[in-house]
């Protein structure tokens, strides 16, 4: 069936954009495209329900209502995936703050002190 | 849990461990770690401590041993502990030799020394404890973690190159130009499996030393979980990707 061939290569090529580069400025703007044309198809298919049966029935889809379905389901997908990267960058970049904090206050053992402070005075 | 007396260092060997680092990731350890530190500072006079963000006042207990100390903020996974006390290690004058051991009480003064005395003998850039080569050493493991341990070290590309017996054990031994070119990204358990694939990759010179692990209640409570190894496995499928 042609949907088949159609969701399938989407998610592969959606996949592969969004492993290699997924926050380049050309994702980014891409993204911002096909929420954009999502929002637009979203008010065409509210306004006219049976041209989606139509094109539905151009990839081999029963109902327009099971095409909107599948897209959605790659949309999920995707956001999911994305929503995921995005928290991975904001957690190293959480964790380089956590260091750097970290590493300017260590506490030194008594021991060590003269030398420590000696050292606190020349950096602060 | 009865802590067996470390031996005591004479002078001339408290002098020749002058260059030696300890890092102690630290994550709700109070009950313990005070005990593990003060040990281990019988043999190694430099430990820096990283805890972790914990809230059970890990950070004061530490505070009163001879140990360094820096604090994360906030809870950020055992794997950017050992980068922010390595990253501090690496600072500090002298300092050549790295140690990673863990606050729970779980590894033994001893293997440190071990594991010295092999990077020496060896040559080796990087030692890895390993809880398989010890005699006796495949009693001391409980069966479960034991057949998850192999399995790990079987399907692990990088610890088959490396012919690793025992690819997450938390004591390792690194020289400077090891530890200088380690980046931990993987912030939680996940940096185990980072760090072999780091030494596969690295051509540093790796060898693994026969260590043993004292499997108290205490440490077994509080050791990970075999479900855990889930979250370890996708962590890591993604970071391959992202290469």
């Amino acid at each position: 069936m042609l949907i088949q061939i159609v969701l399938l290569s989407a998610v592969a090529v959606l996949l592969a954009v969004f492993a290699r580069s997924w926050n380049t400025t050309r994702t980014r703007a891409w993204k911002r495209i096909a929420f954009l044309t999502f929002c637009v198809l979203n008010a065409y298919a509210v306004l006219r329900p049976a041209d989606t049966t139509r094109v539905a029935h151009l990839l081999g889809v029963g109902r327009g209502t099971d095409l909107v379905l599948y897209l959605l389901v790659v949309g999920v997908t995707l956001l999911a995936l994305n929503t995921y990267l995005r928290f991975l960058a904001v957690e190293r970049r959480l964790t380089e703050l956590a260091r750097d904090m970290a590493l300017r206050n260590p506490h030194r053992p008594p021991s060590d002190r003269p030398l420590a402070a000696v050292e606190g005075e020349r950096t602060s | 849990m009865g802590v067996p007396a470390a031996p005591q260092p004479t002078s001339t060997r408290k002098r020749a461990l002058d260059d030696v680092w300890l890092v102690v990731p630290v994550y709700n350890e109070a009950a313990v770690v005070a005990d593990v530190v003060t040990e281990a500072l019988t043999a190694f006079p430099n430990i820096v401590c990283v805890d972790d963000g914990s809230r059970d006042g890990s950070a004061e207990r530490i505070a009163a041993t001879g140990a360094h100390l820096v604090r994360h903020p906030v809870n950020l996974g055992q794997g950017a502990a050992l980068q922010t006390g390595l990253r501090y290690a690496l600072s500090q004058p002298g300092a050549e030799r790295f140690v990673t051991f863990d606050a729970d009480g779980q590894h033994r003064v001893e293997d440190v020394v071990t594991m010295l005395a092999i990077a020496h003998s060896h040559r080796a850039d990087v030692v890895l404890g390993s809880r398989f080569l010890a005699p006796g050493g495949n009693s001391q493991v409980p069966w479960r973690k034991r057949l998850v341990l192999r399995a790990a070290a079987a399907v692990s590309p990088t610890a088959r190159r490396l012919r690793l017996s025992d690819a997450h054990n938390g004591l390792r031994l690194f020289n400077r130009i090891a530890a200088s070119r380690l980046r931990i990204t993987m912030n939680g358990m996940a940096h185990a499996s980072e760090i072999t694939a780091f030494l596969a990759r690295s051509g540093l010179r790796v060898a693994e030393a026969p260590v043993s692990v004292r499997y108290t209640e205490y440490s077994r409570a509080k050791g990970q979980s075999l479900i855990n190894g889930v979250n370890i496995l996708f962590d890591l499928s993604l970071n391959q990707r992202k290469g």
